[in-house]
């Protein structure tokens, strides 16, 4: 058995990907591994592969075109899950997906593509939820938020901002993966990542408090209604843990 | 009843929001539409919560009234005129501020703006109009909007509020004229249905105007069934109806009509003469590159305050999808807020479960091709308080099930209790490909614990489930019993001992 590993990004995992393939090894005696890879087995060979640009696009490109772009999208969030084996459930769903073609996301009753289905809705849900659940501050002409995702999701959250501030200053930063997308106004955002000393800094960001946030934590008690007060309900639409940089919830003021 | 202007923002946004959250449409959803360089803001079609407050209700637009000054004298409002409240008003600066500076915090997908009628509903109209129009063009916001237009003002206000905002509404309060005519004094269905009216005709006008069909568009589910309410012409509509003998019941709304009204518009029946609202030519020009409400038309009923049945209210909510082509209905279980002889007492806890059981008909109506008499009918008035519609209607034809994943049609399969429209198209893709058991059912959402009484796969169902009603009825109840007793004691948690004859109708 031999396992390629790669480090957690899209594009070494792509060009994983087709280093694996390219190696005619066949798709039974190897396996594709994330790094780090805590404890090696005894009989298998451990290859590395580097991320590089140009083979991770022609995975890309080729799957968007012998399979399809719906294969790609799921693809790309079952990446960004946080799903230990996601990389080898990857390799497996692109090696039925290439025999099969374009019906390959519709195949429900195969198991490889269950698996690729459930952790690409994970992360989908979850994206979403950072859309919803983001809470941005005023730091001068700037907006900062800060996540703790699960999933990878920046990106995908991102992309939302950039459509919907399109001339404003913003910055959304995951807390604990050290990375950020920075839009400055009128301009396409980016992603950087943050050194620790960077991160503490942007961390006292949070603290800011203005008469907007007063405001709307005003708006959030009057609005709710005392005679159909339900926590129960409550909790589930909005679980505790995405309520960490919540603007509402903060300062002990959970329930 | 004096203004009082030494209030600060604060103190107005605790006053105006508490007395706005009684309206209970809070979606941003119904349109698609890309964010601008140098404004600020898109929408997202199937909407954004972005907070849940207490009650567990989302909160997705900044939701308050513009004044809580009124004239009117609607015994179960807050607002109502007799009332000694406090009485404000946000100008309309203040409402453009607090919507730019909470949306671009992400605090909020929009803004709901709604009001008491102050002075009249003319001069009400028009200082919407003129917050609504600031927030657009002078502060470049390009987020949601819902407004509410108020009965009775001019035609050319509502027309402009509609060129402003996404979506539109008309309370229509209460479903029967005479519950309206003992609670709301001041209002008429008459003067409410007739905005109504004219925003759908308006918006159905702006349609076809820039190529699309007069009808809004309904979700996927509804398109591939073919039946349903919203399904094809107005004349197939009014066959229909006609056998099922609606048109000949004594309608709730349809004495309130105009006769023309009757027609139930079908997506084919362009050339209806509608009666929309009319702008000046130049106006209109400008306004057209602004949709005319693109995300439809709401409205809301109050229950519990007033005697009718569950199968009035949802003919009522069936007849106004099918006639003013509305988006939404939504209801709101009456919390009594006011002493009066004529309403609950103070403390009657609102018919939360009722409300509840109303909106999962609502679901079943606009989703899964459901009609209003499928579900209810005048010897069966009321929705069952222990089983959801859905289950409830499968129990009483169980002579369709069980149903065979493998070969039946997606209307069949959409019909099966802990089946919605996106498993059963998932079904329906995947079947092609190989056949389905039940651990592919399970990983494909589907809620088994509802499903497994009604399905097979490969001609077997998952337990040797006997096909009885009395059995899938108990079974099915004590699935539901914990959903059904939370949502009821949401807030005391008071206890009560489960009694067998009562809770699981076993006879004795």
């Amino acid at each position: 058995m031999t396992v390629f590993t790669c480090e957690d990004t899209f594009e070494a995992m792509m060009t994983c990907v087709y280093d694996a393939w390219a190696s005619r090894l066949g798709h039974d005696n190897l396996r594709l591994q994330l790094e780090p890879v805590w404890q090696q087995s005894l009989f298998c060979d451990y290859v590395h592969v580097d991320a590089d640009f140009g083979k991770a696009a022609k995975v890309v490109r080729t799957i968007q075109r012998k399979i399809s772009y719906e294969a790609y999208r799921q693809v790309f969030l079952a990446a960004m899950s946080f799903e230990p084996d996601r990389l080898d459930a990857i390799y497996r769903f692109l090696v039925l997906g290439f025999a099969v073609g374009g019906k390959l996301t519709r195949m429900l009753s195969r198991p490889e593509v269950v698996w690729i289905f459930e952790l690409s809705r994970k992360a989908n849900t979850e994206a979403n939820y950072f859309r919803e659940f983001t809470r941005f501050s005023q730091v001068g002409p700037i907006y900062v938020a800060h996540i703790e995702p699960k999933c990878n999701v920046t990106a995908i959250s991102a992309a939302h901002f950039a459509d919907r501030m399109p001339s404003e200053y913003w910055m959304l930063i995951d807390d604990n993966r050290r990375i950020a997308a920075v839009h400055p106004k009128d301009q396409a955002y980016y992603m950087t990542r943050l050194t620790p000393e960077e991160l503490d800094q942007l961390r006292e960001t949070e603290e800011e408090e203005d008469l907007y946030t007063d405001l709307w934590r005003e708006f959030f008690e009057s609005i709710a209604i005392e005679a159909r007060k339900n926590q129960k309900c409550q909790r589930t639409n909005m679980p505790i843990w995405y309520r960490k940089h919540a603007t509402e919830f903060r300062k002990g003021r959970i329930g | 009843m004096e203004i009082r202007s030494e209030l600060t923002l604060q103190e107005k946004l605790h006053i105006l929001a508490d007395a706005a959250k009684y309206d209970v449409a809070c979606t941003s959803s119904g349109v698609d539409r890309r964010g601008r360089e140098g404004y600020l803001g898109n929408s997202v079609a199937a909407g954004i919560c972005h907070s849940f407050a207490a009650d567990g209700r989302c909160i997705s637009l900044l939701k308050i009234l513009l004044t809580n000054h009124c004239i009117y004298d609607c015994k179960y409002c807050l607002n109502r005129s007799s009332n000694d409240t406090v009485r404000t008003a946000f100008t309309s600066r203040e409402v453009c501020e607090l919507t730019i500076e909470f949306y671009k915090r992400n605090y909020i997908e929009g803004l709901f703006l709604s009001s008491g009628v102050w002075n009249s509903p003319a001069y009400t109209m028009e200082r919407i109009c003129e917050a609504l129009y600031l927030l657009r063009n002078e502060y470049h916001f390009n987020g949601y909007i819902h407004v509410k237009a108020i009965p009775g003002a001019p035609e050319e206000l509502l027309a402009a509020a509609g060129y402003l905002a996404d979506r539109m509404s008309v309370n229509l309060e209460l479903p029967t004229e005479k519950s309206l005519r003992k609670l709301a004094p001041n209002k008429t269905h008459k003067a409410i249905l007739r905005p109504m009216r004219m925003v759908s005709d308006t918006i159905a006008e702006h349609r076809l105007a820039i190529g699309k069909s007069a009808q809004m568009e309904r979700s996927g589910s509804t398109r591939r069934l073919g039946g349903g309410i919203f399904s094809g012409t107005g004349d197939r509509i009014r066959e229909k109806t006609d056998q099922s003998g609606f048109v000949g019941d004594v309608h709730p709304l349809k004495e309130q009509m105009p006769a023309e009204d009757l027609i139930v518009r079908g997506s084919q029946s362009a050339n209806v003469e509608r009666e929309s609202f009319s702008l000046p030519a130049e106006l209109r020009r400008q306004n057209l590159q602004r949709p005319f409400a693109p995300a439809g038309q709401s409205t809301q009923m109050i229950i519990g305050a007033t005697p009718e049945t569950d199968y009035q209210l949802l003919k009522t909510t069936q007849y106004l999808y099918q006639t003013y082509d509305l988006k939404r209905v939504f209801y709101s279980a009456y919390v009594p807020l006011n002493e009066d002889s004529a309403l609950p007492a103070i403390g009657t806890p609102p018919p939360l479960l009722r409300e509840h059981r109303l909106y999962q008909a609502d679901w079943l109506l606009r989703f899964y091709g459901f009609r209003a008499d499928e579900l209810l009918n005048e010897e069966r008035p009321d929705f069952n308080e222990l089983l959801d519609p859905k289950c409830d209607w499968a129990l009483r034809h169980l002579e369709l099930f069980p149903v065979e994943i493998n070969t039946a049609d997606y209307g069949m399969i959409l019909r099966v209790p802990g089946i919605g429209p996106k498993s059963a198209l998932r079904i329906i893709q995947a079947r092609r490909h190989g056949k389905l058991d039940f651990p592919h059912l399970k990983k494909m959402g589907v809620v088994l614990k509802r499903a497994h009484y009604f399905i097979s796969c490969n001609g077997r169902m998952m337990y040797a489930t006997p096909i009885e009603e009395r059995y899938i009825a108990r079974q099915l109840i004590g699935v539901n019993e914990k959903e059904n007793w939370q949502i009821r004691h949401s807030k005391k948690g008071g206890f009560r001992q489960l009694s067998l004859f009562e809770d699981f109708q076993m006879e004795a």
